[in-house]
């Protein structure tokens, strides 16, 4: 267990709903969607882990978005998990401010899965055409 | 009686000095329109010295106006299939196309994704239809020398 996970804890004691340790060098640590900004700043800028990419799924629950943050020099890879229950207009905090490379990955959620991202600087489509339908988003189970 | 070395150009083969330099120096200009990037790396493979096309003439060149051969690889969304559209227009003709891979060929898996509205071939003419996940080098060097006979006519 590297001292990365260990200044996460300490640091956001009481905000982390769940922590997860798939194996010693994988670790979960659900936060609420509003608590995400704060996290992602910390992890990134005062212990200087590298920005992996995001993810995004469409399970039951809701909306997960989950935020991959590498620490090379001890291989140990920790995930950041907001989950958004609110399908019908999912929405969380824009980390693009804070971290320039999560601008695209962004986009490519937003257009796919139909999270707005509030405060993102360039919210336009990457991967699908700029005349995609409104409201069609083709990741979602609802899709059809 | 000066020029008898270099009738042979012309009466030796029954096609025309240009179509024989074609045939011996392919240019290709490699296409990736949405690929998964495993038949981009095979194309790679044949550049390298264990397949070396460069024998036949066959190069990679970096811009599609130098190019005799398009090689497609990857299914066109609507996107890439608008620039590939592009890129043939500006080929100097003739400029032949070749699909490499299921995917070029005839969409595969993706045929009902939300993102690919045609195959290649309803986008620009396919000469040659190169299939496999990804196909070996060697049938990529089949189809090329398929395609060399083509243009030759036989």
């Amino acid at each position: 267990m590297g001292d990365v996970v260990g200044k996460i804890r300490e640091k956001f004691y009481g905000q982390i709903i769940e922590f997860e340790e798939k194996s010693e060098r994988r670790i979960y640590i659900e936060f609420k969607p509003q608590d995400i900004p704060e996290a992602v700043k910390f992890v990134f800028r005062d212990l200087g882990c590298r920005f992996a990419t995001a993810t995004g799924t469409d399970t039951p629950q809701g909306i997960e978005i989950l935020y991959h943050f590498s620490y090379d020099p001890r291989g140990e890879v920790v995930s950041l998990r907001a989950l958004i229950p609110d399908r019908k207009n999912p929405q969380i905090q824009s980390i693009a401010t804070i971290i320039t490379g999560a601008e695209w990955i962004e986009r490519e959620i937003w257009e796919l899965l139909g999270v707005n991202f509030i405060g993102h600087p360039n919210l336009k489509h990457l991967l699908l055409i700029d005349d995609w339908p409104e409201g069609k988003h083709p990741l979602r189970h609802d899709h059809g | 009686m000066l020029l008898w070395p270099l009738s042979w150009l012309y009466w030796g083969y029954d096609m025309d000095l240009k179509t024989r330099a074609l045939t011996k120096s392919l240019w290709a200009f490699h296409a990736a329109t949405s690929p998964c990037n495993n038949c981009d790396i095979e194309v790679l493979d044949l550049f390298t010295p264990r397949h070396d096309v460069e024998r036949f003439g066959i190069t990679l060149v970096g811009s599609v106006r130098h190019a005799d051969v398009l090689v497609v690889t990857g299914v066109p969304n609507y996107k890439t299939g608008e620039r590939l559209k592009k890129l043939y227009g500006q080929a100097a003709k003739p400029c032949f196309v070749v699909a490499v891979g299921g995917c070029a060929c005839g969409r595969i898996l993706f045929q009902d994704s939300y993102n690919s509205p045609c195959p290649v071939d309803e986008i620009v003419p396919v000469d040659v239809y190169i299939p496999g996940c990804p196909p070996k080098p060697e049938a990529m060097i089949a189809g090329i020398m398929k395609l060399i006979k083509k243009v030759e006519g036989k």
